[in-house]
């Protein structure tokens, strides 16, 4: 074999290689970018959890579970009802979340929550003219405490504070990542565009990388909808439920985005080759 | 002509824009599942079980399965010739179907009753522990329900008096033998492992109090008439 042969051959596998580690690189960026944008954002939960009435529906279930309380204990629905139209469930879950994407304690404060209804039980009492005798102060407690338990229990998501830490520790490290990765793809691109010959061959393989990070991206939330594994979850509360669908549904959307925007990219990779390969072969 | 319009016309006819993109597609995305595999299998089995064939349903509707026999069925005593149900013929109610009613007529009493003692059961009726069993079977009937609504009337129950439970299979009656206050803790309020018809109430204590308490009224019964579940047949 001759000498340039051989290079014809070698140059076409080394810049399929570097057209496949480029692929690898966007594709793994693209899940850094997904990922600090759903995973490690609180605006994305906030949305996630405003967008489909989880606080409406939170107020509902705490509503239900102390009036399910309030069956065992002398409480009246609409002793529960009034009490829990006076939470203010949005600032509570917001305050939670806020706490949680900045690394400080996720433990809900309920000192309000057992202040307020203490209040609220005493008020019943006076206004029901109920017998002093018939309200035992430890039977009271055990029933505050109950009930915050059940608040806190309502207002929390669980398995949240276990990856609190996490989101803490890795969201700079994710960042500098999306950084590294970034640079990594462009030094890729650049050996790619300023050492081939000619100009056609260069788009054609930026186009190898872009149409493969289209398809890697596309292919992994068209598995998960397809499989329907989303919406199976066992989740004992429906608020909790439709949060998780919601989430995820969201975070897998995102997926189709970016593969959205590779294929546009690809698309325009392949029309500028075509003119390019036309302009060097001298068709018109 | 060009020295390369030959090596590349397959990539102007777009076939390499295919067949590349996939290959290298299948071999990322194989790496990574095999990665994900090997290193992640047990968190993967764990997670499994988190997820289910079906949808959730939060639906707080209940099955009622009750479908009342004659009065005369609670006739038939507890000795001699006692009467008999097959369990073949008999539709063994799932958690959270209402399958029957319980009456204490003296305690002003007449509920659903439910198998099982969940939010949606008790909110309804009184409900059976669904670690305890059907009338008729021979063990041990847990049954709770709230002091303040279902069960409120507990609170008149005395020695004597007649327990009816009325179900699908067959009507029985119980005679209240004893009421006791004991602690919620206190596990030896009932043998749930007994191997004779034993019916138990209970409700938080006391009665219409503001609070939650640790004590629990429980109010027993023994068998008095209905059909024995013969679970041989």
């Amino acid at each position: 074999m001759s000498k340039s042969k051989k290079r014809s051959t070698v140059k076409p596998i080394l810049y399929s290689f570097l057209s496949f580690v480029l692929a690898c690189t966007l594709f793994f960026m693209s899940l850094a970018c997904i990922a600090k944008l759903t995973v490690f954002s609180r605006d994305f939960m906030l949305s996630a959890m405003s967008s489909e009435g989880y606080y409406a529906m939170v107020r509902d279930e705490l509503r239900g579970e102390l009036k399910n309380l309030g069956h065992a204990s002398g409480l009246t629905d609409e002793f529960v009802d009034g009490f829990v139209d006076k939470i203010d469930i949005i600032k509570i879950e917001n305050d939670y979340i806020t706490a949680f994407y900045s690394g400080s304690n996720t433990l809900v404060d309920t000192t309000q929550f057992k202040q307020d209804l203490n209040a609220a039980i005493d008020e019943y009492v006076a206004e029901k003219g109920l017998n002093p005798d018939s309200v035992k102060e430890e039977n009271v407690e055990y029933l505050v405490d109950s009930a915050t338990s059940i608040y806190v229990n309502t207002v929390t998501i669980p398995f949240f504070s276990t990856f609190a830490n996490f989101i803490y520790k890795y969201d700079t490290p994710l960042s500098v990542s999306i950084g590294g990765l970034a640079l990594f793809a462009a030094v890729i691109i650049c050996i790619i565009f300023f050492t081939n010959e000619y100009k056609h061959r260069r788009y054609r393989y930026l186009c190898y990388s872009t149409i493969t990070a289209t398809l890697c991206l596309a292919v992994i939330p068209t598995i998960v909808f397809a499989s329907g594994y989303i919406t199976k979850v066992n989740i004992a509360t429906r608020a909790l439920y439709n949060l998780f669908v919601s989430y995820f549904s969201s975070m897998f959307a995102q997926f189709y985005i970016f593969a959205a925007i590779f294929a546009v990219v690809s698309i325009i990779l392949f029309i500028v080759f075509r003119r390019k390969y036309k302009k060097a072969t001298g068709h018109h | 002509m060009p020295k390369h319009h030959s090596d590349h016309r397959s990539s102007y006819n777009g076939k390499n824009f295919i067949i590349l993109p996939i290959i290298f597609s299948v071999i990322i995305l194989g790496s990574c599942f095999l990665y994900i595999m090997m290193s992640a299998s047990t968190l993967i089995s764990v997670a499994s079980m988190f997820f289910s064939d079906t949808e959730m349903d939060f639906s707080e509707q209940y099955n009622n399965i009750f479908v009342p026999v004659a009065e005369s069925s609670y006739e038939g005593g507890s000795s001699g010739g006692q009467e008999t149900v097959a369990i073949s013929s008999i539709k063994y109610p799932k958690v959270g179907e209402q399958f029957g009613e319980l009456i204490i007529e003296d305690c002003q009493i007449n509920d659903k009753l439910f198998f099982g003692d969940g939010n949606v059961e008790l909110n309804n009726g009184v409900g059976i522990y669904n670690g305890s069993f059907v009338p008729g079977y021979g063990k041990t009937i847990l049954i709770a329900g709230h002091n303040n609504t279902y069960f409120n009337g507990l609170k008149y129950a005395k020695k004597g008096q007649i327990v009816k439970i009325r179900t699908s299979y067959g009507n029985y009656q119980y005679e209240i033998t004893d009421i006791q206050v004991k602690k919620a803790t206190d596990t030896s309020a009932y043998d749930l492992a007994a191997n004779y018809e034993n019916l138990i109430m209970y409700t938080c204590y006391p009665f219409d109090e503001l609070g939650l308490t640790p004590y629990r009224c429980f109010v027993y019964g023994k068998l008095v008439s209905g059909p024995i579940i013969d679970k041989n047949s």
